[in-house]
């Protein structure tokens, strides 16, 4: 009982401090907002030529790209990778044990991947967005590459040749929770050879990436925000007119 | 009754009035809308704490009439389950807006109930003669969870799979039976596909029935005594000439119109979450749910819905070292009870043999923590059904009570708050020390109840109804 | 049940408006729910158009493929089944495919070959007989068989009650099924390709 109160005494006094505990990982950097169709269009031509290969989508259609101002002739000439109707799902020909044999794990379905990664750190989109710009070169790796918001990641860097190839720097600092002991801190990148973008051009290309695959995860959601204003409009005058209405009945009760 | 007498209405009389007429005849049709809420009067004195009685009847409506739609289109089998909700968001037409209008629904109906609950023990309204429309609706609360519990499994994500694994694995914790109770609720050795089918049957079925039964015995054990009001006074007791209470009115037109302005705030509300925030956050739709279930790969942190936090609060409090001071929390009831109850001797004596008994079961060699810690989850739930004993206030509302005890149930409130609040984060020790003095003090306010419900200077109560005219 | 109150016509005024609300509001829900019945985006996906190699289909010979679940035949007639179409017409119940089963009569396929011009031996028809929805037999060679007359063109025989069609899919009289078997819209992509479900119109 006594551990228990001086626990609890102790606790209180540190409770403020508690409140901002860090859940560790490295920070997200926040995805810049790329709402315009042709962004879009961008990112999903990014994705069916870089992304399709390996992963599948399997939930999206190709002719609901008609939504991003595609036509059907368009995304069939352009887009049409995994398959000959434009009717089709968003598939990959690898199969899950070939991809588990080759990389260690099987690339996970897209679909709604930016929905799932969202968390108290930052937005999916947010998530995406840093990972596919912190892959670094890393022999220790069977393939040759790692990533800083996913350390040991089985995926490759898909992108190396727009990235270009970089490594990332660590210094050993001291730990400050515990004297005596060093941490391994990250310090940067630097770019061993240089790729065929520039780092401004290769962060917009993953910005209208990451864009499409914040709307594949929800194609709905333009239609579902225009559609709210309407019908929240039209249920705050509901309200208004319910409150008078009401008003009108109980002024007579004394 | 005798002999049929049709009612005869003279030959100018509308087609309406000659067609109800005959329905009434063989059918109470009229009886039934008056008694129930045409003529049901109820006190004039209703504030905004009264109408989460009618928003969870609409919300029930809600979630049968969305949750039938998407039966049509849901998939019931592990292989294509998650695969049939991406189904309905992307390809039926509408299919989105329903699907958002039934997870949205799930979490706005707790958020009704509890406001509803909170009412309750605000105004007393589970006290005397009400005791039985509390414990309907404390079974409705118990098959509500379940509902939601079931409903969940559904979307085969991996939220769903493992807070599945996790509550089914917690009747493993019973003595004896436990690990064979756990396999036949699942069906199989881990949650899988038999799981999902039967969780399906219950949930689109078998509960909603039973809720919808409960329902009607909550409102007709309601309307057999009549309902409490702000003040906690019978309005019965005044009479008029008419043979109502002189301080009730007509719930038609008066709460029809009052309710109808209620439902209007509420859809605006709910549509704007529906519309604008779904996914409230990760509060309304986990995030974690969008990765398909995978039984290898558990996930690094599991919480249930937010509506269960409180309650899986207390649980996760209950550890080994916590034990000890719930074996001297125990102690010390049987000793508060000896010293100040005024309870039989018999009764006494048998509260003190239980309280041994509890203490020498809560000791490590005999049952562990983990065991009392699911006691304690479900003691935390059921213990609101002994309210209507445990509270010997003279005063039902807090209107008429002493200050402090207001202060006492803002305290409970943020106590519950602030269970539900840890139950959504990762137990760090401080975390955990924090939940165990709530779950003390969640108890405590329950089980001293009876005592302190009665201290202090309560106001006079008024005869008749306070009420400001609109 | 009405109220039966003294209402000003403020309070009319306010009741009209708010049912009238009300009812935009039950309405539009039950027009999305209602909405959730229509074909699904999946369901449309299958329902495409389907192209079809006819290269390997000899004169003489009988192709079935799928189209929106049902059996498409596509049969390329030989010049002695050509002549039978124009002979035998006073024993057909619509010989110039007046009416319809299910689907709308292409314009170019209103003659006796009920094919298109481009192709006029192959014809492309939906198997499935007018009456009761079961799918005929190939009865194509000509002369007396079980359960034919004498005369016997060459057609189809349906097994479940007996109806009768000609080797152009129009039905004989004083059979049970009461129409033709319907011509999808169909297009030649080229000699030897052709798509069903689609044609210069566009897709069905």
């Amino acid at each position: 009982m006594k551990v228990f109160a001086k626990k609890l005494i102790a606790v209180l006094a540190l409770a403020p401090g508690l409140a901002f505990a860090a859940e560790g990982g490295y920070p997200l950097d926040r995805a810049p907002e790329r709402n315009d169709l042709a962004s879009l269009q961008n990112g999903a031509k990014i994705f069916v030529n870089y992304c399709l290969n390996c992963h599948s989508a399997s939930a999206m259609r190709y002719n609901r790209l008609r939504d991003l101002g595609l036509s059907e002739e368009q995304i069939k000439n352009n887009l049409l990778f995994s398959a000959d109707k434009v009717g089709a799902m968003m598939t990959t020909a690898m199969r899950p044990d070939d991809a588990r044999a080759w990389f260690g794990a099987v690339p996970p379905d897209l679909s709604v991947i930016a929905r799932a990664k969202s968390s108290p750190a930052g937005s999916g989109a947010d998530y995406l967005y840093t990972y596919l710009r912190t892959f670094y070169k890393d022999d220790t790796r069977p393939t040759g590459w790692n990533n800083m918001v996913v350390p040991n990641v089985a995926m490759p860097h898909a992108m190396w040749q727009q990235q270009g190839i970089r490594a990332a720097k660590f210094t050993d600092q001291p730990d400050p929770h515990e004297p005596g002991k060093t941490v391994h801190a990250f310090a940067g990148f630097e770019q061993v050879e240089p790729g065929t973008m520039s780092a401004q051009d290769f962060d917009t290309a993953t910005a209208d990436l990451v864009a499409y695959l914040s709307w594949m995860a929800e194609p709905a959601q333009h239609t579902r925000k225009r559609l709210g204003v309407v019908v929240l409009i039209f249920l705050s005058i509901f309200s208004f007119l319910a409150w008078r209405l009401n008003e009108s009945y109980w002024k007579q009760v004394k | 009754m005798g002999a049929y007498e049709e009612t005869k209405l003279p030959a100018d009389a509308p087609a309406s009035a000659k067609a109800l007429a005959w329905v009434d005849d063989r059918f109470p049709l009229s009886k039934l809308w008056n008694d129930q809420w045409g003529k049901y009067y109820a006190p004039k004195n209703f504030n905004v704490w009264y109408l989460f009685g009618s928003l969870s009847m609409l919300v029930l409506v809600l979630q049968i009439v969305t949750g039938i739609f998407l039966t049509m289109h849901y998939k019931p089998d592990a292989a294509l389950a998650f695969g049939s909700v991406e189904y309905i968001m992307r390809e039926v037409p509408w299919g989105w807006l329903v699907r958002y209008m039934h997870s949205t629904g799930a979490s706005a109906f707790f958020i009704v109930v509890y406001l509803h609950m909170a009412r309750s023990l605000m105004y007393g309204s589970y006290r005397k003669p009400r005791e039985l429309i509390w414990l309907f609706g404390f079974a409705i609360f118990l098959c509500l969870m379940a509902e939601a519990f079931f409903g969940y499994l559904l979307p085969w994500g991996q939220m769903s799979y493992w807070g599945a694994q996790v509550i089914v694995n917690l009747f493993g914790a019973i003595p004896v039976i436990g690990p064979d109770l756990s396999e036949w609720i699942r069906g199989d050795y881990v949650v899988s596909d038999a799981t999902l089918n039967r969780f399906f049957a219950f949930h689109v079925i078998a509960l909603p029935l039973v809720i919808l039964g409960l329902v009607a015995a909550h409102l007709i054990a309601l309307h057999e005594v009549g309902s409490n009001n702000p003040d906690g006074i019978e309005v019965k007791q005044h009479l008029g000439e008419d043979g109502h209470p002189l301080d009730a009115i007509p719930s038609h037109p008066y709460y029809t119109t009052k309710d109808l302005f209620g439902v209007s705030v509420f859809l605006l509300l709910f549509s704007a979450v529906v519309f604008f925030a779904p996914e409230m956050g990760g509060y309304f739709l986990e995030y974690n749910n969008f990765l398909p279930a995978d039984s290898m790969k558990t996930p690094p942190h599991i919480a249930p819905t937010w509506y269960f936090t409180p309650f899986y609060s207390v649980l996760r409090a209950t550890t080994a070292d916590f034990m000890y001071v719930v074996m001297a929390a125990v102690a010390a009831m049987v000793v508060f009870v000896w010293l100040k109850s005024k309870l039989a001797y018999r009764t006494k004596v048998a509260i003190a043999v239980i309280g041994i008994v509890l203490i020498v079961g809560m000791l490590p060699q005999v049952l562990d923590a983990k065991f009392w810690g699911v006691v304690l989850f479900g003691s935390s739930v059921v213990i609101l059904a002994f309210l209507p004993w445990l509270d010997h206030s003279p005063a039902r509302s807090l209107r008429y009570r002493p200050s402090w005890h207001s202060y006492l149930y803002i305290v409970f409130a943020l106590v519950f708050v602030t269970l539900g609040y840890l139950g959504t984060q990762l137990p760090t020790p401080a975390f955990t020390i924090i939940s165990q003095v709530c779950t003390l003090a969640y108890f405590a306010f329950f089980l001293l109840m009876p005592w302190w419900s009665t201290m202090g200077t309560f106001k006079p109560l008024p005869t008749r109804l306070t009420f400001t005219p609109h | 049940m009405s109220i039966e109150k003294q209402v000003d016509s403020g309070r009319r005024g306010l009741l009209v408006a708010t049912c009238a609300a009300g009812g935009v509001v039950g309405v539009a829900t039950a027009g999305a729910l209602v909405s959730t019945f229509q074909p699904s985006e999946r369901a449309k996906a299958a329902g495409a158009p389907v192209e079809v190699d006819i290269a390997d289909v000899a004169p003489g010979e009988m192709k079935v493929v799928e189209w929106r679940g049902k059996p498409v035949w596509i049969l390329r007639r030989t010049p002695a089944m050509m002549a039978t179409l124009t002979k035998g017409e006073g024993e057909l119940a619509d010989p110039a495919s007046d009416e319809i089963f299910q689907l709308p009569m292409p314009e170019y396929c209103k003659n006796p070959q009920r094919a298109r011009k481009e192709h006029p031996e192959v014809l492309v028809t939906v198997g499935i007989c007018s009456h009761l929805g079961c799918s005929p037999s190939s009865r194509l060679a000509a002369g007396p068989q079980p359960n034919l007359p004498n005369d016997w063109p060459g057609g189809f025989l349906c097994p479940c009650h007996g109806s009768t069609f000609d080797l152009s899919a129009r039905v004989f009289k004083n059979k049970p099924a009461p129409t033709n078997m319907d011509v999808p819209p169909y297009m030649y992509l080229s000699d030897t390709r052709l798509v069903i479900g689609k044609d210069e119109k566009g897709e069905a």
